[in-house]
């Protein structure tokens, strides 16, 4: 029957499929990495000469009424809901600034740059940004330094020079080094785990999984990586995928890595609904409010982010701070409202702080 | 079907086209400017081009979704090239886009050979396409291009956009070649009864490859201009642009069904779209109530231009 | 309207005058049915060789259960597709349908409230596009593409994109279990044969198939046309609304924003199906089958260590290959 004969064909290609197998990946990029020490010694960093970008010829806006357009990855999703909602707590408190958000519907860099180009010519005093390709974007930002307006972003940085400042929630090191050291705590030194990232082509994601990479081999030798799995922005995707790692490995997995605020919920589900709490073990970076239910059913112990209401907030002081001349190059600190005094980093960068790790205890202070 | 009804969507489109652009000028006095229209037309390229040879697969009755993945692969094979296998950045951005054009061969080939429907063979590479690119960029980006390539996507040749220069000698080529050729005539007829053209002699099979080829290379084309402006190279460029482009394309009068459509229209479907984009932006529309508005106006423009022709053939 | 001067695919003969033995009946009737369950069959053999854990009952679970509402939704596409239309516009209407669901849910409107809302909602909002489509002739793309961009523009204007979260539990209906089975599996079954029989054995499901096949004839032979373009298009919103249902009560959070892709995926599983783009052909049958095996390659992929990075252009390669299947084995008959 030539059923038969096709399904034989159907069947080959599978097992030519096979044959690509065994290469190693894991979704991290392929910049160098720069492990923390395994104990809490914090980083010594080189001191770095400012490496921003200037505006020209930009009027005098200090004290005056800024007009700010916040342009995050996307809109549509808990992470930059919360980022948008900082921004408007601090141009509140503030009063002379006028935010707004307007995202691209997908994480899309053509969306995401057409956007920023209209708001360039609408003639916006100030741009906060949160880039989906740190060098695609460039460009344009540079168009928008060029016409005077002052640029800061936040949460996903673009090449230096393309802005003036980034407002950097927590080095990639520190995620790296919160999540590796969480998973072992809960899964043990020699435990394997399995890791749920959006794309692999999400700058943010590569970069941490990169730097985890590095800082397990340097401090959890013992520990196995199984393997990375893609679930796009999408949370039914990411329960399946979960699901999918669940059933390959049995009880050799021991643990799950969301590397986004939308898997590592659908991955607490998937192992909620396995009845493997406790078993398998899900560490990630999540938003508190997605993440309620499972830990207070104590199936998540520990969730990690920063926070980005916090993050917001204070990339909208800096970009007052900017427009003010409060921060200029070669400064140390910035004065961010109730947040105090940032610091600093790699040349043009100011340090949030250090991420936060939600556990039963303290996740019911936080709503966002 | 004569001349007239041929225009009479155009007409109405045009009219339209002028009244929005008069009540965005009103809405922000930065729209109306050289530099803002200029700008526009430079982010409108890509679309531009894969709407053009869109136009012709429609008039065919065919369609070609997966445009958007060839030109992701392009782009990924451009830099892939140049860094990777080492040619130089011209030939590498040859090589890639006949790459392109080879997938959109290989499109026509599935839809001709096998007689596979053309939604449905598009359909199957337009995942094939996207997972290439995906596996040979292994997710990586390449960067750093020479300084030369970027007048392409960024730089300007006698005060216009690079690229829309390369749109304009397109658009009129296209129209030429679709409203005064044989060939032309060729692509109508198919597209209203391919049956009788085939027994009428004409060459439907090669016709046809042609243009799957063609718009392989739109796609192709689009792809290396995308990366020059935005100077770096992902797998995921152009994820979604084939709706993008049928929208021009209906929403510029031709008939998903074939045997209708003029490059004028898709022209002017086009700038419709982008002036809404930019001058409801401008305005202080948010990009989400942007997108509800086009939506609305390509069921109204096409509703529209049917009850005009209510007494017509269709 | 007319499809005419398009390719004419091969007509599969339904009723024949000839009366050839039940095999060769079932193979003629069910050829590309019989094709994607062929290979289905394969990977799971092929698979398992690999890695038994492949069918364990909890894979086959997370592999049906997990994709269920796509081939609810699935269901009603091919009937819009074998009428001889296209609706693109189903994944965001089914992301705004979640989110009205949700909302309800948490509101603290009944269950049974918040599983209606949906499917009524969705017949509503489709009945409007199936009126442009049948009276006012706009094609189905065209109407569809619009709705598309209002539904997904509007989702996020009114919601903002905020999580809906705090679902009641007896709301997730998705994660009970009916006889030891997970409900999404058997309201997939129950759902496809049911609609099966009806396509194949009601005077309205076979009047589909002319109408797809040739509208101008139907229409002479007495069938409203237009009603039934109408109908057609709210029988898919409710089947759009029901695959809502499974879609939004699978987690314990609602993500208001259209998922993406979601059209493009549905609209692979019917035509993979079997489900002939130029209308007149298919059944509901090979549409749930080529949903469970896009379902299956996902999976195997994964168990098989394909590199991540290739995974997509394998399944498009495996698509090609049903697809270019199926022509070979009409080409064969022909």
């Amino acid at each position: 029957m030539r059923n038969i004969v096709l399904s034989t064909l159907l069947a080959l290609s599978v097992s030519t499929s096979i044959s690509y197998a065994q290469s190693t990946w894991t979704g991290g990029d392929d910049l160098p990495t720069n492990p923390l020490a395994c104990d809490a010694t914090p980083a010594t960093a080189a001191a770095k000469p400012y490496d921003g970008g200037q505006p020209t010829n930009a009027p005098d806006r200090k004290g005056k009424t800024l007009t700010v357009v916040d342009v995050p990855k996307l809109v549509g999703i808990g992470y930059f809901n919360a980022t948008s909602k900082g921004i408007a707590d601090a141009a509140k408190e503030m009063g002379n600034m006028n935010a707004k958000t307007d995202g691209p519907s997908k994480a899309n860099i053509d969306d995401q740059i057409t956007l920023i180009d209209n708001y360039i010519t609408s003639g916006v005093d100030g741009i906060l940004f949160a880039a989906n390709d740190p060098v695609a974007i460039a460009p344009v930002l540079k168009k928008a330094l060029a016409a005077g307006i002052n640029v800061v972003g936040y949460d996903a940085n673009s090449t230096p020079d393309a802005r003036q400042w980034f407002v950097n929630q927590a080095e990639f090191n520190g995620i790296a080094k919160a999540m590796i050291d969480s998973a072992a705590a809960e899964i043990g030194e020699d435990g394997a785990f399995a890791i749920v990232t959006s794309t692999f082509t999400t700058p943010n994601q590569a970069r941490w999984i990169s730097e985890m990479e590095a800082y397990q081999a340097k401090c959890h030798p013992k520990m196995k990586w199984l393997e990375t799995v893609e679930a796009q922005e999408d949370n039914i995707l990411s329960f399946n995928q979960s699901n999918t790692l669940i059933n390959k490995y049995g009880d050799e997995l021991k643990g799950i890595l969301g590397m986004t605020s939308v898997a590592t919920p659908a991955a607490a589900d998937a192992v909620t609904q396995a009845g493997k709490c406790g078993k398998i073990a899900v560490v990630g970076l999540a938003t508190p409010n997605a993440m309620k239910p499972y830990v207070s059913a104590d199936c998540v112990k520990s969730v990690v982010l920063w926070n980005p209401v916090d993050l917001g907030y204070a990339a909208a002081y800096v970009l007052r701070a900017v427009a003010d001349g409060t921060l200029a190059p070669g400064g140390t600190t910035v004065k961010a409202g109730k947040l105090g005094d940032l610091s600093v980093i790699n040349g043009s960068e100011i340090l949030l702080g250090a991420p936060t790790v939600f556990t039963k205890e303290n996740i019911n202070n936080f709503d966002f | 079907m004569t001349v007239k009804s041929i225009f009479r969507h155009e007409t109405l489109l045009a009219l339209l086209l002028v009244a929005v652009l008069i009540v965005l000028s009103f809405q922000s006095d930065r729209f109306f400017t050289v530099s803002n229209l200029l700008n526009q037309g430079r982010l409108m390229t890509e679309i531009g081009l894969i709407a053009i040879a869109m136009t012709f697969v429609i008039a065919t009755g065919g369609i070609d979704l997966s445009v958007g993945s060839i030109l992701g692969l392009t782009a990924i094979l451009t830099g892939v090239f140049w860094q990777n296998v080492g040619m130089p950045l011209a030939v590498a951005a040859c090589a890639a886009i006949a790459v392109g054009s080879f997938a959109g061969f290989c499109n026509g080939l599935i839809i001709t050979r096998f007689n596979v429907p053309p939604l449905i063979a598009t359909l199957a590479t337009l995942a094939l396409y996207r997972g290439l690119a995906e596996g040979i960029s292994q997710a990586r980006s390449v960067r750093g291009y020479p300084e030369w390539f970027y007048v392409l996507g960024q730089g300007e040749v006698l005060g216009v956009p690079t690229q829309l220069w390369i749109l304009l000698l397109a658009a009129v080529l296209a129209s030429i070649i679709l409203a005064y050729t044989r060939w032309g005539r060729t692509v109508y007829a198919i597209g209203s009864n391919e049956v009788a053209s085939r027994f009428s002699g004409l060459s439907v099979e090669h016709t046809k490859l042609a243009l799957y080829t063609a718009s392989g290379f739109a796609a192709a084309l689009a792809g290396v201009i995308f990366v020059s402006r935005v100077s770096t190279t992902r797998s995921d460029m152009g994820t979604g642009i084939e709706l993008d482009a049928i929208t021009a394309v209906v929403l510029g009068g031709t008939s998903i069904f074939g045997g209708r459509g003029t490059i004028l229209g898709t022209v002017i479907g086009l700038c419709l779209i982008q002036a809404l984009k930019n001058g409801l932006s401008l305005a202080g529309v948010k990009g989400d109530g942007t997108i509800m508005l086009i939506g609305a106006v390509l069921i109204l423009a096409i509703l529209a231009s049917n009850l005009f022709e209510r007494s017509g053939t269709r | 309207m007319a499809m005419t001067g398009i390719d004419l695919p091969p007509v599969r003969p339904r009723t024949g005058l000839q009366r050839p033995g039940a095999l060769r009946r079932l193979v003629s009737d069910y050829g590309q049915e019989l094709v994607v369950l062929t290979a289905i069959v394969a990977l799971f053999i092929v698979v398992t060789m690999v890695n038994p854990r492949f069918i364990s009952t909890n894979n086959l679970t997370s592999i049906f259960a997990g994709n269920a509402y796509i081939a609810v939704a699935a269901i009603g596409m091919s009937m819009v597709i074998i009428t001889g239309h296209i609706d693109v516009s189903v994944g965001a209407l089914i992301g705004v349908l979640a989110t009205i669901s949700g909302t309800l849910a948490v509101a603290g409107y009944p269950v049974w409230v918040a599983w209606f809302a949906p499917v009524l909602v969705g017949m509503a909002i489709n009945s409007v596009i199936g009126v442009l489509v049948a009276y006012a002739r706009i094609p189905s793309i065209v109407v569809t593409l619009g709705a598309l961009s209002i539904l997904r523009g509007g989702l996020i204007s009114v919601t903002g994109g905020t999580w809906i979260s705090g679902l009641p539990p007896e709301f997730l209906i998705a994660q009970k279990r009916l006889l030891g089975l997970p409900v999404p599996i058997i309201a997939m079954v129950v759902l496809t044969i049911l609609a099966a029989l009806w396509m194949r054995y009601s005077a309205f499901g076979r009047s589909l198939y002319a109408i797809g096949g040739n509208p101008e004839a139907a229409l002479a032979t007495g069938i409203p046309t237009e009603r039934r373009t109408v109908a057609v298009f709210a029988i898919h919103g409710a089947f759009a609304g029901l695959a809502t249902i499974l879609f939004a009560t699978q987690l314990q959070v609602i993500q208001s924003t259209v998922p993406p892709n979601l059209e493009l995926t549905v609209i692979t599983a019917s035509v993979i199906g079997g489900v002939s783009i130029l209308g007149g052909t298919g059944t509901v049958i090979g549409s749930t089958l080529a949903t469970i095996l896009f379902a299956t390659i996902g999976s195997a992929l994964i168990f098989v260590n394909v590199s991540a990075y290739w995974l997509r252009a394998v399944i498009g390669l495996l698509i090609l290959a049903t697809v270019l299947a199926d022509m070979l084995r009409r080409r064969g008959r022909a």
